[in-house]
Order: C-alpha cells, then sequence, then structure tokens
C-alpha cells in the first residue's frame, strides 16, 4: 500500500508565467519518458525481478517516480496559473484550452495522450532494467532540453534537481543490472 | 542561524547545523548539500553544464523548518535505494538510523506547529479536521 506525505520532495515556487514551457513539461507530464511512466513501469516491472534486491529498488524507484510525477504536476500548474484565454490561444495551447482548461492532463509535449505502451515488461530481468537504465537517459536529455528553454532559477532548480535523480536511478538499476548479470552468470 | 521555539535543548536541528554534519561519510554529502544537488553520492554527481547547486531560500520559519524536513527526508530515499543493492554495508544502515531518528522528531515538531502532513499525525486529533488545511504541495 502507499501513504500519502503532504509536501513535495523538492521546494517548487514559481511565480513567473510561462505558457510555451508549460507545454513542452508535458513531456515529462504524460510523454513517453514522463515520471507517470517511469512510475508505473517500475512498479509494474518489480513482480518479476528475480530476487528481493530487484523488488525492494524497483518499488521505491517507483515510489519517488510518483514524487516526481506530483512535482511536474505543480510546476505545471503554477507556470499556468492565471492565464487567460487569449494567452493560451497565443501559446499554443487552445486545443488543451478546449478540451482540459486548467487542468493537468497526461499527454506529451505535442499533445499526444499517454499510453500504457510506453511502460514495457517482458518478465525478463536484463531487459526490464536494461529498457530502464535507458528510460532515465531520455528522462535525462529531456529534462536538459527543459532547462535550455528557460532562465527562471526558480524552475531550474527543481528541474536539475530532478535531472540529478535520472543519473542516481540509472547509476542504481545499472547496479543491480550488474549484480545479476554476475549472479546468474554461467 | 536561526531558532524554533519549541526545539528541544539537547537536539539541535537548526539549520547551519544541518549543513555542517560532521558525521557523514567522506563520500556523501550532508543531507541539505544532498537535497541541493539531488544526490548524496559524491561519485555520481555529474551536474548539467557544470552548474553550481541553486541554494534553497526559505521565506519564512515554517518553509526553513521544512527544507530541513526536505533535506532529512530526502538523505533517506537517497540511502535507500542504495541499500535496496548493497544491504550489507553498515556504515550506511548507520547513517540511514541517523537520519530517520532526526527526522521522526522533527517530523513531530513540524507537524505540532504547522499542522499535518502525514495521516497518523497527533495534530489530526483536533477539531475541525486539520487535513484539509492549506497549503497543498501544489498551491503557491
Amino acid at each position: 500500500m502507499w501513504k500519502y506525505v503532504k509536501k513535495l520532495e523538492y521546494p517548487i515556487n514559481i511565480t513567473k508565467k510561462d505558457l510555451k514551457l508549460a507545454k513542452s513539461m508535458m513531456a515529462q507530464y504524460g510523454g513517453p519518458d514522463s515520471e507517470l511512466g517511469a512510475s508505473l513501469r517500475y512498479l509494474n516491472q518489480r513482480y518479476t525481478m528475480p530476487d528481493e534486491k530487484g523488488f525492494a529498488l524497483l518499488t521505491d524507484i517507483g515510489t519517488e517516480e510518483m514524487a516526481h510525477w506530483e512535482m511536474i504536476a505543480t510546476m505545471i500548474q503554477q507556470l499556468m496559473k492565471g492565464a487567460t484565454i487569449e494567452e493560451l490561444k497565443a501559446n499554443g495551447l487552445s486545443g488543451y484550452y478546449t478540451q482540459h482548461d486548467h487542468a493537468n492532463f497526461p499527454i506529451d509535449a505535442s499533445g499526444v495522450p499517454f499510453t500504457t505502451a510506453y511502460i514495457e515488461a517482458t518478465g525478463d530481468y536484463r531487459a526490464d532494467l536494461e529498457s530502464d537504465m535507458a528510460a532515465e537517459q531520455r528522462a535525462r536529455v529531456t529534462y536538459e532540453k527543459l532547462i535550455n528553454q528557460t532562465n527562471d532559477p526558480d524552475v531550474i532548480a527543481p528541474l536539475t534537481f530532478l535531472r540529478q535523480r535520472e543519473v542516481v536511478h540509472y547509476n542504481r538499476f545499472k547496479e543491480l543490472r550488474d549484480y545479476y548479470l554476475n549472479k546468474f552468470k554461467g | 542561524m536561526y531558532n524554533y521555539y519549541n526545539y528541544p535543548q539537547n537536539i539541535n536541528f537548526e539549520g547551519e547545523n544541518l549543513r555542517n554534519m560532521n558525521y557523514q561519510n567522506d563520500n556523501l554529502y550532508n543531507p541539505y548539500q544532498g537535497l541541493i544537488r539531488g544526490n548524496m553520492f559524491k561519485n555520481l554527481y555529474q551536474p548539467y553544464k557544470n552548474e553550481k547547486p541553486y541554494e534553497i531560500k526559505p521565506m519564512n520559519e515554517q518553509a526553513k523548518m521544512l527544507t530541513d524536513l526536505d533535506s532529512l527526508e530526502f538523505a533517506m530515499v537517497d540511502l535507500s535505494l542504495y541499500l535496496d543493492v548493497n544491504p550489507d554495508d553498515r556504515r550506511a544502515i548507520e547513517l540511514y538510523n541517523k537520519y530517520r531518528l532526526e527526522n521522526e522528531e522533527l517530523l513531530k515538531l513540524y507537524q505540532d506547529r504547522f499542522g499535518p502532513i502525514l495521516l497518523n499525525s497527533d495534530a489530526l486529533n483536533n477539531m475541525p479536521w486539520m487535513w484539509d488545511n492549506r497549503p497543498w504541495p501544489w498551491e503557491n
């Protein structure tokens, strides 16, 4: 089961509206390498890890990704706060306004809705962990592209936090993959 | 740097102290330095474009205390991922438990003063029900 902690993993307080960046940031809310995808991917793959190390790591990283999804949601809400219809239209969000208004909805930066096809599960630890390592790298590079699109330190700070978490998760998955390769060799 | 009026005498959670804890493993950042980097482990820190970490600048007493709580909880999250794959590292387990106990005390102080952030908080034994109280995490 899960318990809610009524705070963010890292503080976010964005006061400058930026609708173009909000639209780009949806990549991490509902895109193929989004925090939503990452969370579901690991929490769903954990059942077929070979042993307790995999059960633990995928549970804990999957849980942390859910907290990151909340951070992305918070950033999108704050970047869009108070936006008028005219402002939304001028920033490529008229379609978004029509269907979702100021609600959050898991689509990617181009408007493609989230699909479970993103979350991948083969039942093979090596295939799954190496896919997870690649997913962390893709998410890292997405954060770099998001950082490139702003000079607001209130946005860059949480983005650099999230980017570094991808680096750490990548290394933990790699550590686990290497441990299994050694354990099951021959 | 600042004092929380209800901090017990024998435990010093002041921000300055938390930022200079001297018992950490040499390979690790302290909890605050870890939080602002998104990483406790010095060997895994790879900043984008060699950028310096952003300092967190709390606007009020509650935010200061929350930053200390965030720091300890972050240290626990990052150490737990490491321990999942390295369960025989005694020093890491000792450090995890040090932060866990500090976090437990600080959580109680924070919730007594600013309201519940967990559904098992003593602060929920009040009228009216305090869980609903704003701000929620996404509000600013």
